[in-house]
């Protein structure tokens, strides 16, 4: 067991690091006022290949791994909560064709997505249901070469964004879920005002209403019927991108806190002399490393997946404690600023925010803990 | 036209922490210095404009394949590497001349470029005394470079002032930091770096003589004892003096 | 009898090196040499300050070419007998150092901000990894070039006993052709690259205060800053000299904080600065702890006093 990077690993870190500072970071406050990424920041982060780092170079991507991928991650989303689901959101998107398309289908979708031409979405979710996928309503009718899709998501994020939309729908003819690939701005389809929510501003969520948008037969994704083990790959990857974003906002609330702790006096002293701010540096510093270990972890899992449902529960697993420990550790952080914590003023008060997002987003954390739960009973069973 | 660059690799000084005023530098990542991505950012637009290669050229131990890697991810094309753990003693007197044995062995070089000193140790000695060896003109200090045919002209930058100069091929250049915004390389430039061509040499290949040298000793390298000095002024006269004292006035 | 030999293009810098070259000949019993080319005013400032100085007239000998006037001063070596250069560690001194070290043989050691001789040995203190460590540090041989940090020693004073002889040098042609030199222009304000800064907080009476403070600042070749509640609230400064965390992070030479209490909002900005002045007429203020030198003062009458004695 070695826990060291590679020089190339650390080489990935870096990189991002450096973007996200000199080009994110500056932007960071403005992403959040106005809700919106600035085009040169993505353009940027598609110049250095953060949209398509773990898929192969054959289709458009840099062939660094899930590992490569949650190096960058953890950086980006330390900066820029809104710019990270961004992220996540597409990889998921991609990881799912990457996993189940066609040649055809990944030539087509996966090199504009991986070159950041086009931005992907993953749409599950809809009115009625977002932990249950059973209980999905949109409909798919076959109609010659084509199906005739119709129905409404909810919470799509990067729906306004050009390109593919992996979306499930029930086959009509057998009533079964499946997956097909949406070109998003097709005829019929179209999006809600963004749901303007609590963080992660600037990572953009929308209903999606679809009214007869034809989908060509040659992009259903994977089988009829294999909508739910694509749904439950699909997302397990996506959590690797939720958890990692959550990790970056763990860093930044354990980076802010130390540096308030140490720069704000009581009586002539820095608070970090208090035991009270020492302990909770410690608090910080624990939930950091042992989130930090799960995510570089599941990466490296996620490059050579032999059992699915196995690499689903560790990433319930993963998404369940990273979900709720960046919100403990935001809320400890927010205590070592006292009350500028919640000034906008300070950085704390974004990552807070946006850390609150972390347990819902990609299945809420109860529900990462029965799918954990689910495996270890039926694997002791 | 084919451009060399040196790079220094050092250890990663934002990572060094200070114990009892000792620097403590195991454990510590060597990293490529920062002005020397100046540098290797100044040769690779040249490349880009001129067409031609760059050679990265470095002297270091045993972790300069690794370190080498960040300079190929960024643009050098290839890579002349002089491995041996011994070197971490050398000066730059030492250094200079196995840089300028290692140059002799590349074939037509235009151009070696250098940071204007390094992140570590920041003497700035090794470009001139290369330049030297070599019997080749330089500039110092150049705030951006334009190639004219078989010579360059280059902007330097002084305390006072600013300065255009034309030199002619070959030569040695030295840049700062304001010369440019080295790029950052992309995940897949970082991922094939390792792949590109590279010729690793140790001291005994190269036909050196260190010949007459007085090399540099180090008595003590310690943290300066308090970060302010707190001192109670009583009067303007007494901080005048203070002042002057530090050389802050007066100047 | 060997020699130490000075040169620097800058006149001022010439004689803070008689000043470190004078410590260095004095133990040794040595005399201090002066090599000036092409600067006849040099030579006279130099000698009216105790030097043999050493006028080395040659328009091929160009400043910028570091190459030949390392060939000049590697003749004035040897027809001198110096076995020891001392050259300002400015930019052009530093290129020159490598280059005439290499001609030498010497050993080099640049930006050097203090000397003592100790024995047979010349110990040189300059910064290290980067500025975390301070080395102490000597060349262990006869022929050494030493590159001395500007301002580090005071200019030396007139003194009698100077002369001026002329010395012929052979360089080749140039390899480096001037085609135009642009002195800077002072005019623009950059509180982040000010060597000085004088920092005006809240204690400032009102905004007519402000010139003095600003003519503070000129005399002590530095920028007129403040907090940031003396542009956001009471709008007497423009917000681009505001210094903390919503405003800039600066690491002059000298700051002078004025009238600041020392939020850790303003410190952030100022703390990386080598020297700092506080002046607060409240003495449990923070910023004196934050201060090399601190006065508990009313700083209207501080710089009142400072504008005279700096007259
Ligand atoms: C920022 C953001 C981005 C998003 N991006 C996308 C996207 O790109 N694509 C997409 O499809 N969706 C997206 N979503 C939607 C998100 O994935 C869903 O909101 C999430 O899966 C939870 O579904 P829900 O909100 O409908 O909660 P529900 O399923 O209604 O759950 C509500 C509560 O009931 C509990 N609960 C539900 N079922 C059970 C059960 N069987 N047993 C016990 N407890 C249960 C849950 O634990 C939870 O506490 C996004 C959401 C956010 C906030
Ligand atoms: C989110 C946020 C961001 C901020 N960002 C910045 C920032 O970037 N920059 C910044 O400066 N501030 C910033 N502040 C404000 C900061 O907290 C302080 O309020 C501010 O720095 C105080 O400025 P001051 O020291 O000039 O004023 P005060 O705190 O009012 O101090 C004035 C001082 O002058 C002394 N004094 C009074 N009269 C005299 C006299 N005659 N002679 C000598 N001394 C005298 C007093 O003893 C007192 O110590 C920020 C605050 C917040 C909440």
């Amino acid at each position: 067991m070695d826990f060291n990077l590679s020089k190339e690993q650390s080489l990935i870190q870096q990189m991002a690091r450096e973007f996200a500072e000199k080009s994110i970071a500056p932007a960071a406050k403005q992403i959040d006022e106005e809700s919106k990424i600035p085009e040169e920041i993505l353009a940027g982060m598609a110049e250095l290949d953060l949209f398509g780092i773990p898929f192969p170079e054959e289709y458009g991507g840099a062939d660094g791994g899930y590992d490569g991928y949650v190096l960058a991650m953890e950086q980006i989303a330390k900066v820029s909560g809104g710019v990270a689901m961004t992220m996540a959101a597409h990889t998921l998107g991609l990881g799912a064709i990457s996993a189940f398309g066609t040649e055809e289908q990944k030539k087509k979708y996966m090199i504009p997505g991986c070159k950041a031409k086009h931005i992907v979405s993953f749409a599950f979710t809809e009115p009625g249901t977002g932990s249950d996928p059973k209980q999905i309503t949109t409909t798919a009718v076959k109609q010659g070469d084509f199906y005739i899709l119709n129905g409404t998501k909810r919470f799509i994020s990067n729906a306004n964004y050009p390109g593919a939309m992996v979306v499930f729908a029930r086959e009509t003819e057998s009533g079964e879920v499946t997956a097909f690939i949406l070109d998003k701005w097709a005829e019929g389809y179209s999006i809600s005002e963004p749901w303007e929510k609590i963080g992660m501003h600037g990572g953009q969520l929308l209903d999606v209403y679809m009214k007869d948008v034809k989908v060509p037969a040659d992009n259903l994704l994977g089988k009829i019927g294999q909508g739910f083990p694509i749904l439950l790959l699909g997302i397990a990857l996506g959590k690797i991108g939720t958890s990692t974003a959550a990790l970056g906002g763990t860093l930044a609330a354990l980076e802010e806190a130390s540096k308030y702790a140490r720069e704000k006096t009581h009586r002539g002293q820095p608070i970090a002399k208090f035991q009270a701010i020492q302990l909770k540096i410690a608090d910080l510093a624990i939930k950091y490393e042992t989130a930090r270990w799960l995510c570089y972890r599941l990466g490296c899992l996620a490059n050579d997946i032999k059992d699915p449902g196995k690499f689903a529960a560790e990433a319930a697993l993963v998404k369940a404690y990273c979900g709720d420990n960046v919100v403990d550790a935001a809320r400890i952080a927010v205590d070592v600023h006292g009350s500028y914590g919640l000034m906008r003023d300070y950085t704390i008060e974004r990552v807070y925010r946006d850390a609150i997002i972390g347990p819902e987003i990609e299945g809420v954390a109860d529900m990462q803990k029965l799918i954990v739960a689910s495996s270890i009973l039926r694997s002791k069973g | 036209m084919n451009v060399v660059v040196a790079m220094k690799q050092i250890p990663d000084l934002q990572q060094i922490r200070i114990r009892n005023r000792q620097p403590v530098l195991e454990d510590i990542p060597w990293t490529m210095g920062a002005i020397d991505k100046n540098a290797l950012e100044a040769a690779v637009q040249i490349k880009e404009a001129q067409g031609g290669k760059v050679v990265l050229l470095s002297a270091g131990n045993e972790e300069l394949e690794d370190t080498a890697k960040e300079a190929l991810a960024a643009g050098a094309d290839e890579a002349l590497l002089i491995i041996d753990d011994k070197l971490d003693e050398m000066g730059s007197a030492e250094i200079a001349k196995i840089l300028a044995a290692a140059i002799q062995r590349i074939e037509k070089i235009d151009l070696i470029i250098f940071g204007e000193g390094s992140g570590d140790n920041y003497s700035g000695q090794v470009g001139s005394r290369v330049a030297e060896i070599l019997g080749l003109p330089q500039v110092g200090y150049a705030s951006a470079i334009e190639v004219q045919g078989e010579s360059l002209r280059v902007s330097r930058s002084l305390e006072d002032g600013k300065e255009l100069v034309e030199i002619g091929l070959p030569a040695v250049i030295t840049v700062i930091s304001g010369i440019n915004e080295p790029r950052i390389a992309s995940v897949t430039q970082i991922l094939k770096a390792g792949k590109k061509p590279k010729e690793i040499l140790d001291l005994s290949d190269l036909a050196l003589d260190l010949g007459e040298i007085c090399p540099v000793k180090t008595e003590s390298n310690l943290a300066p004892e308090s970060d302010r000095k707190r001192v109670a002024v009583k009067s303007v006269d007494e901080l005048v003096a203070a002042l002057k004292g530090e050389n802050l006035i007066g100047r | 009898m060997a020699g130490i030999l000075i040169y620097s293009d800058k006149d001022k810098l010439a004689r803070e090196l008689l000043t470190v070259a004078g410590l260095i000949a004095d133990a040794r019993g040595w005399e201090v040499k002066a090599a000036c080319i092409n600067n006849a005013r040099q030579c006279q400032l130099l000698s009216a300050a105790g030097a043999r100085v050493y006028q080395i007239e040659n328009p091929a000998v160009l400043p910028a070419d570091a190459a030949n006037v390392a060939v000049a001063l590697k003749e004035a070596c040897g027809k001198l007998d110096c076995s020891i250069v001392l050259l300002s560690s400015d930019r052009r001194g530093r290129e020159l150092a490598g280059r005439l070290a290499q001609v030498l043989g010497a050993g080099c050691l640049t930006d050097i901000s203090a000397v003592k001789v100790e024995g047979e040995q010349i110990h040189c203190q300059r910064n290290a990894l980067g500025g975390a460590t301070v080395a102490t540090q000597y060349i262990d041989g006869e022929k050494q070039v030493l590159a001395i940090v500007p301002r580090a020693f005071a200019p030396a004073p007139d003194r009698d006993g100077g002369s001026i002889d002329e010395l012929q040098v052979e360089v080749p042609p140039s390899r480096i052709k001037l085609l135009e030199f642009q002195a800077k222009d002072s005019s623009s304000a950059n509180i982040e690259e000010a060597p000085v800064l004088v920092v005006a907080g809240q204690g400032l009476n009102s905004q007519e205060d402000l010139a003095a403070v600003e003519s503070l600042a000129q005399k002590l070749g530095g920028e007129l800053a403040c907090s940031k509640p003396l542009a956001t609230d009471k709008k007497w400064l423009p917000e681009d000299r505001v210094i903390g965390l919503s405003g800039k992070k600066c690491q002059p030479d000298l700051a002078v904080l004025l009238g600041i209490s020392g939020q850790v909002q303003f410190t952030v900005g100022i703390r990386d600065a080598r020297v700092i002045v506080a002046v607060n007429s409240d003495e449990n203020a923070y910023i004196h702890q934050m201060a090399d030198y601190s006065m508990v003062a009313d700083l209207h009458q501080i710089v009142k006093e400072l504008n005279d004695a700096l007259a």
